[in-house]
């Protein structure tokens, strides 16, 4: 029934995934094959993590997916995601919550491969119930080093199974240049060698920082550093 | 038994489906002008459209997923917003000037005046997109649009110096009393005509349309690989013919008629109808497959459910989109602009659109994690690199181009 069930394609819920490259923006297909919207936002909520024992720390969890254009319009960034999402709740506000986006609970999905597949039937599916922190708006938060001193731009967020979660694993920093969402920076047996060459060059500052150097302070939209970081995140997926 | 009927008939309807009003007006404008010096042109834009659909197909037919899906993934919700307006704004374009086609082509047949026929047009396509199945509008026009070939058969009925035809196509031979720049543009256009971005915007959706999965890529690539340069060849038939009858008077191409007066030079009452009938089929199947492109690529962008897989009911904003550029088509043609103007403005524009959809699939073509096995390989990554460069260009000059020689006066 699903155009993509049985394509043969791996299931990236089971290994690390790149939120921004492999999650965000995929298409969403219920159970029966249908179309329901995209996935324009990802939920993120700190989560005791029980295994290892030594780190108690709460990390992020994708807990959900947001869909809808509250969730869309916000990604547009800024003060003009500000002001889209304002006017959206605007337009009809005789309706509560208007301005939070759909959410669909990460239990209710099965697999991610060129789409993000849900085990349930679209109907009914979308819930409203709680606004939370989402991937869109860490994407894009200034990166500091222990100076002080900005290096660069959230680029990417790297999660990995954990406790059957995907939790964040480790942040994608870069200059904000056009092409980080091309893979080029991220695998290194991309072709074409031509198109491979300028991104990687222009990506060539990129790093990759664990989640556990890095503080995020989501109401000043920035994240600091504890420690400088040097590693690229050329080899991860091939 | 059933294959060989399936990849004969996606053959045909490739052919009949290539040629469409872009191609109609421009080759018979440059054969009037330049007779087949710029078949280089039409050569160079049919060998990238095979390019770029066979890459599209693809990755529709392994990943699922169709041009604007991957056009946001790749570029993120703001880029890609940018991108679809862009491409949506220039299929629409060419929507109108399709129905423009339809509306002449039937006025030439009736006499009735275009702006009568235009209503009746927009309402016919709608209706055929609402209700009628995706393989038949891809197969009934395809087909029809194959009685295009009377433009071949008159060539060979003028009787031409072959030689010299050849001599003039080879050597690229422009006519004396014509400028560089104008060769340019009319360059450029023909390119955009032949590589319009909504033919790959249609056969890539059309391939999740028909659940195309890896058994699929032969035939898609029959139909592209030999449907597309075929579908180019009837291109050239028409700027042969062109050149041969309206060449000599120095009567320059401004209507659908002139388009088909060399066949009925060569061919009398009987060819002329056969021409107008492959008009009819060729602009009116390409009427649906931009109409439909326009919903596609909304449905795309935004996740919401589109195809004609499913019932309209459960496809409602597509259809909706459907009809309101059906309405809005329509509405703009009823202000009597010159159909023939707003083709060769569609086919111009189509060339400046052409990379924002050409290097998102150019990337995806080669990413595992869409394609696994099924990445481009090295002559599909030399031909993509060459023709990303060739499209910049095109991209590029267009607009200049158009301005400098105010659209090849």
């Amino acid at each position: 029934m699903s155009a993509s069930a049985d394509r043969g394609l791996e299931n990236r819920l089971t290994g690390p995934i790149d939120g921004v490259l492999h999650l965000l923006d995929r298409q969403l297909i219920d159970s029966q094959g249908r179309l329901l919207g995209k996935v324009d936002d990802v939920e993120l909520t700190p989560t005791y993590v029980l295994d290892d024992g030594d780190e108690n720390a709460d990390r992020l969890a994708i807990t959900g997916i947001l869909t809808g254009p509250a969730a869309l319009l916000d990604r547009f960034g800024g003060k003009l995601g500000k002001i889209l999402v304002e006017r959206w709740g605007q337009n009809r506000v005789s309706e509560p919550h208007r301005t939070r986006p759909w959410r669909i609970d990460i239990d209710d999905v099965e697999r991610l491969d060129s789409a993000l597949h849900l085990s349930v039937q679209r109907d009914g599916v979308l819930r409203r119930d709680r606004d939370a922190l989402r991937l869109g708006r860490l994407t894009g938060m200034g990166v500091l080093d222990p100076a002080g001193e900005q290096i660069g731009r959230v680029l990417d967020a790297r999660f990995e199974p954990d406790g059957g979660r995907l939790v964040l694993c480790s942040l994608i920093v870069g200059h904000g240049r056009p092409g980080s969402l091309l893979g080029y920076d991220r695998r290194s047996d991309q072709g074409p060698l031509l198109v491979r060459a300028v991104v990687r060059w222009m990506h060539r500052h990129t790093v990759i920082v664990a989640a556990e150097d890095a503080e995020i302070d989501w109401p000043t939209a920035t994240v600091r550093l504890r420690s400088r970081p040097t590693e690229r995140p050329d080899h991860a997926f091939g | 038994m059933t294959k060989v009927f399936a990849v004969a008939l996606g053959i045909l309807t490739a052919i009949g489906g290539f040629v469409d009003i872009g191609d109609l007006v421009t080759n018979a404008q440059v054969g009037a002008r330049f007779g087949l010096s710029l078949s280089w042109a039409v050569v160079v834009g049919v060998l990238g459209i095979c390019v770029f659909a066979e890459m599209s197909a693809r990755v529709a037919a392994i990943s699922g997923r169709a041009t604007f899906d991957l056009v946001r993934e790749r570029l993120g919700p703001r880029l890609g917003l940018l991108n679809l307006l862009t491409s949506m704004l220039i299929t629409f374009l060419t929507f109108v000037a399709e129905i423009g086609g339809v509306a002449l082509a039937l006025q030439l047949a009736s006499s009735v005046h275009e702006l009568l026929i235009v209503p009746l047009v927009g309402l016919l396509v709608w209706l055929v997109l609402w209700r009628a199945k995706f393989a038949a509008i891809e197969n009934v026009f395809g087909i029809l649009g194959l009685a295009l070939v009377v433009f071949a058969v008159a060539v060979w009925q003028l009787g031409p110096d072959w030689g010299a035809l050849l001599h003039q196509a080879v050597t690229a031979d422009k006519p004396g009393d014509e400028e560089w720049s104008t060769y340019a543009y009319y360059a450029v256009a023909l390119f955009g005509a032949a590589m319009t971005p909504y033919e790959v915007f249609f056969f890539s959706s059309g391939g999740v349309e028909e659940h195309w999965d890896a058994k699929e890529l032969t035939t898609m690539r029959a139909n592209v690989l030999i449907g597309f340069p075929l579908g180019g060849a009837l291109s050239l038939s028409i700027a042969a013919s062109a050149w041969l009858v309206l060449g000599p008077l120095d009567i320059s191409v401004d209507t659908l008629g002139q388009v088909a007066l060399p066949v009925a030079a060569a061919l009398g009452k009987v060819g002329l109808a056969v021409a107008i009938v492959g008009f009819v089929a060729a602009t009116f199947g390409a009427a649906c497959e931009t109409g439909l492109s326009v919903a596609y690529s909304v449905g795309q962008y935004f996740g919401a459910q589109w195809g004609k897989f499913v019932r309209p009911r459960e496809a409602v904003t597509f259809h909706a989109v459907l009809m309101l550029s059906a309405l809005l088509a329509t509405a703009f043609l009823m202000t009597a602009v010159d159909p023939i103007l707003v083709t060769e403005a569609s086919v111009v524009f189509s060339a400046v659109a052409l990379p924002l959809t050409y290097f998102p699939i150019l990337v995806v073509a080669n990413d595992p994690d869409y394609m696994g096995t099924y990445v481009n390989g090295r002559l599909a990554n030399v031909l993509g690199v060459i023709y990303l460069g060739v499209i910049a260009v095109a991209a590029v000059a267009a607009i200049p181009l158009m301005i400098w020689t105010r659209m090849g006066q």
